[in-house]
């Protein structure tokens, strides 16, 4: 036993020695965790009085809380997201090439803009609406509350509903016909093909979509903040802004990334089979679904939805944007010291785009070393590296914060610690989008180049490098669009004279300057859509 | 020791470097004023942004070479980057919304001595015995309400009026991450005991009171009617009431026994270590200036502490009211109770 054990692993490594690269992606999963481990063990070597006092005063509520939230956004996400796909992808609802599109763009509007605007109309007595209809004698009809977990919940999905949207889309789009002819020719309805072997097929698709939005949720700062609506993220920073102890802090941030890595665990197990619905050579595509006389409700549906999540948010951010620009005290106002929206600007791309090209250049190691060497170890780097997305904005910030001040004091309060922030908390992104560009590239490609003399390092730069590229743009867009949006950990960590779009829109709103707010969230808005647009042309469901 | 002798050795400096110039200076503060002042300016405010943007801007445009960056947050969260920056110092001056954060980061060594032209003339209540910081405006904690709302004879006349049910759900305020309701917290437990503090803040729980983020928030609310009643700093109401709204303003605890209003003041100090300390001196004489003082006054509604600088004509002044007796000391000390409290009435 002992000697088979013995020969087999001697046998493993003549036939496989260590590989250069997995040094490389060795050192990047490791810089990737650090923040993690190190919050860790902050929060488990915490005083066990301040311990027991959480537990006591706060822990339940923020549980529940935090869990309840999360649990009603992945539900309204999925319904949400999984009905659009399907009226777009599987029905013959009249715009629906339209809508695909549509649909998508609430990906550039951070909940925490969706969650300002949501306010300045439905606030009581004196949001828009609520005005409107005092003005028109209708203060009657009742409102709802806008706070609160309803308002945060509902927020957050008609934000969040792309993720699950996309992914579902593409499922559908995959699909392939026979599985459904084959439910109805067996006698199934419509409606029980649908349940018994279209959602099945789409699940997993579903699902990842669901994991990632619990992930986001678990993060999520801006909106349950602003509706006052009390989880761990939110806590964390009633915590930094309190006693002059981050110890209380740090074992909230301890807490919540546990709750994350569950779900993130989850998530990694999932992802394997959502890529199970490959499209072989018998594939066509599903008939579509004609609605009949029921195609204006699939309209409407989609009307509204779109209108909710992009058309109403966006019209009202021009209206005010106008509006305060045309106010020149107002537009006097955007100065902050000497720095104004110019350089806010300019703050918000350099930073972003620095971390997607670092994001990017880090994940190739990892990618090559996953893809060509596939095997425990490489997996769990990959794994490791992913942590990220665990990680909510303001604990990489107090990691950061403690890390840098304690080990880099040069470094701190420098914009490079908020680009590293954005470099920990997205690297997955492009770890993802560059192990997918490998995984299509045939070995055989570079086998040709070292035959031909070529060394590692030529061969990478003339023949991987070219062909995965498009890849790891995509992954550097997601980067960007994702450092673009990042609220709390910039909040935090952005040493003064630094603000960017972000940071301007989310103290101006949260002061309730709704007007001066507007143009910084419009830019922050119009920005995003550009990598949206790319990243967007790239998923099948657009390509017809 | 060390904080002893910096002001000798920047004086001895000044001195040095006045006699290696031409033009030969009386007094190294003068020497400020000659505009020669450059570089960048590092301010950390606790206050809202809107509050201190002019003032800023007014000094700018006074010293154009000087680059001012702001970086703003709540007062205990910069006071606790300013407590880990210590040994690495970031920021030439801090400015806060009331002396308890002063005095506790002066007590950690955190801020270097000086004493801005013109400080001789502040009140003694509102400077440090070590002139580590000097105190800028006064402010009072009162009650704004909507007067389409609420009738004069049903108005509340004391903070522990907030606690009556009849107010459920009618009250706004700022949370406990506000550095002002931190301080009236903190200074209840010094004027009342623990007890009553904790029962107040029990009571207001119970009341269903809303907590913003900041006062902003509050002041436009109650402006819009969305609240009957707010608990803020004064000048919020006079600037709601400049915004065109039909807003009230009640004093509280006047009456014979009870414990008078509380009232604060805004800080100004320079962090030990800064990099810029002509700057950051140049800015402190700025902000104690009678130019300074007067866009506080013009422009926020509040009281200068510079004597002689003319209140706001809208300004009640503050001799006929009844001010609470606040020992600076004590109540730093009871920093830390404030926040027991606070955790236990889990306020937002």
């Amino acid at each position: 036993m002992f000697r088979t054990s013995a020969l087999r692993s001697s046998h493993r490594r003549q036939n496989k020695p260590i590989p250069k690269i997995a040094f490389l992606a060795g050192s990047v999963a490791l810089l990737a965790v650090i923040p993690v481990i190190y919050i860790l063990i902050h929060a488990l070597t915490g005083d066990p009085e301040l311990w027991q006092r959480i537990i006591q005063t706060r822990l339940i509520k923020l549980f529940s809380n935090t869990l309840w939230l999360v649990l009603a956004v992945t539900t309204g996400t999925s319904l949400l997201g999984v009905s659009m796909a399907w009226l777009t992808e599987r029905t013959d609802v009249p715009g629906r090439k339209i809508f695909r599109w549509l649909l998508a763009l609430p990906l550039a509007i951070p909940p925490y803009i969706g969650a300002t605007i949501h306010l300045a109309l439905l606030r009581p007595r004196g949001g828009l609406i609520s005005l409107w209809l005092e003005g028109n004698n209708l203060s009657f009809l009742p409102l709802p509350i806008p706070t609160g977990f309803w308002g945060a919940a509902f927020v957050l999905i008609i934000f969040s509903y792309p993720y699950v949207y996309l992914l579902s889309g593409a499922a559908f789009r995959s699909m392939n016909a026979s599985f459904d002819e084959a439910a109805r020719m067996l006698g199934r309805t419509p409606w029980q093909t649908f349940w018994q072997v279209t959602i099945p097929s789409i699940r997993p698709g579903i699902t990842a979509g669901a994991l990632l939005v619990a992930l986001d949720m678990l993060a999520e700062y801006g909106t349950v903040a602003l509706l006052r609506f009390e989880t761990f993220s939110s806590a964390i920073f009633v915590q930094l802004a309190g006693r002059y102890d981050r110890s209380a802090a740090s074992i909230l941030s301890g807490v919540l990334i546990l709750l994350a890595l569950i779900i993130l665990y989850g998530e990694f197990h999932i992802q394997g089979r959502a890529q199970f619905t490959q499209i072989g050579s018998h594939w066509r595509p599903a008939t579509l679904i004609h609605l009949g006389k029921q195609r204006i409700w699939g309209f409407l549906a989609l009307l509204f939805t779109v209108l909710m999540s992009f058309i109403i948010p966006v019209s009202l951010l021009m209206f005010w944007s106008t509006q305060s620009i045309l106010d020149s005290q107002t537009f006097s106002g955007m100065q902050i010291g000497s720095r104004g929206l110019l350089s806010f600007i300019f703050n918000s791309v350099w930073s972003s785009g620095f971390a997607a090209l670092l994001a990017v250049l880090f994940s190739i190691p990892i990618a090559i070393y996953v893809v060509r060497y596939p095997g425990k170890i490489s997996r769990l780097f990959s794994r490791l590296s992913q942590v990220g997305y665990a990680i909510p904005g303001v604990v990489v910030a107090l990691s950061l914060v403690m890390l840098v001040n304690r080990f880099l004091p040069f470094l701190y309060a420098t914009p490079l610690v908020v680009v590293m922030a954005y470099v920990v908390r997205y690297i997955p992104q492009a770890v993802r989008s560059s192990e997918s560009a490998m995984r299509q590239l045939s070995p055989s490609l570079e086998e040709a180049s070292r035959l031909l003399k070529r060394n590692a390092l030529q061969t990478f730069m003339q023949v991987t490098l070219p062909l995965i590229l498009p890849g790891l743009l995509a992954g550097s867009a997601l980067v960007f669009l994702s450092s673009l949006k990042e609220l709390p950990a910039t909040l935090l960590l952005r040493p003064a004279g630094f603000e960017t779009l972000a940071v301007r829109v989310w103290i101006w709103s949260e002061e309730g300057f709704y007007f001066q707010a507007a143009p910084a969230a419009l830019l922050l808005v119009v920005m995003s859509i550009i990598p949206l647009y790319f990243l967007l042309q790239r998923e099948s469901i657009f390509k017809q | 020791m060390h904080h002893k002798l910096m002001p000798v050795l920047a004086a001895l400096t000044l001195i040095l470097s006045a006699c290696a110039g031409s033009t030969s200076q009386p007094d190294p503060i003068s020497s400020n004023q000659n505009g020669n002042i450059s570089g960048k300016l590092i301010v950390y405010s606790g206050r809202s942004e809107p509050l201190i943007q002019p003032v800023l801007a007014a000094f700018q445009a006074k010293y154009p070479q000087v680059e001012v960056l702001l970086k703003s947050g709540s007062n205990s969260q910069m006071a606790n980057t300013l407590l880990e920056e210590k040994a690495n110092p970031q920021a030439d001056v801090f400015i806060t919304t009331e002396v308890f954060t002063a005095h506790a980061l002066s007590r950690e060594g955190v801020f270097q001595s000086y004493e801005p032209v013109g400080y001789q003339n502040l009140p003694d209540a509102y400077k440090a015995d070590d002139t580590s910081w000097a105190g800028l405006t006064q402010r009072m904690r009162v009650i704004m309400y909507n007067k389409d709302l609420v009738s004069l004879d049903e108005l509340p006349a004391s903070m522990f009026d907030l606690t009556d049910p009849k107010w459920k759900g009618q009250i706004a305020a700022a949370g406990s991450t506000n550095a002002s309701m931190q301080a009236q917290i903190a200074s209840m437990i010094q004027l009342v005991g623990q007890e009553q503090t904790e029962a107040w803040l029990n009571g207001l729980m119970e009341n269903e009171v809303t907590f913003f983020g900041g006062h902003s928030d509050v002041r436009k609310a109650v402006g819009a009617g969305e609240f009957k009643l707010g608990l803020v700093n004064h000048y919020y109401y006079y600037l709601q009431l400049a915004e065109g709204s039909n807003v009230g303003i009640i004093y509280p605890d006047q009456a014979p026994g009870e414990m008078g209003i509380i009232s604060n003041a805004t800080t100004a100090a320079i962090i030990q270590g800064s990099r810029n300390p002509d700057a950051a001196r140049a800015f402190l004489d700025f902000l104690v200036s009678a130019e300074g003082q007067k866009i506080f006054a013009e422009g926020n509604y509040e009281y200068p502490l510079l004597t002689g600088v003319t209140l706001h004509p809208d300004l009640v002044p503050t001799d006929g009211l009844s001010m609470a007796n606040i020992e600076l000391a004590q109540v730093v000390d009871h920093f830390d109770a404030t926040f027991d409290l606070i955790d236990m009435a889990n306020l937002p």
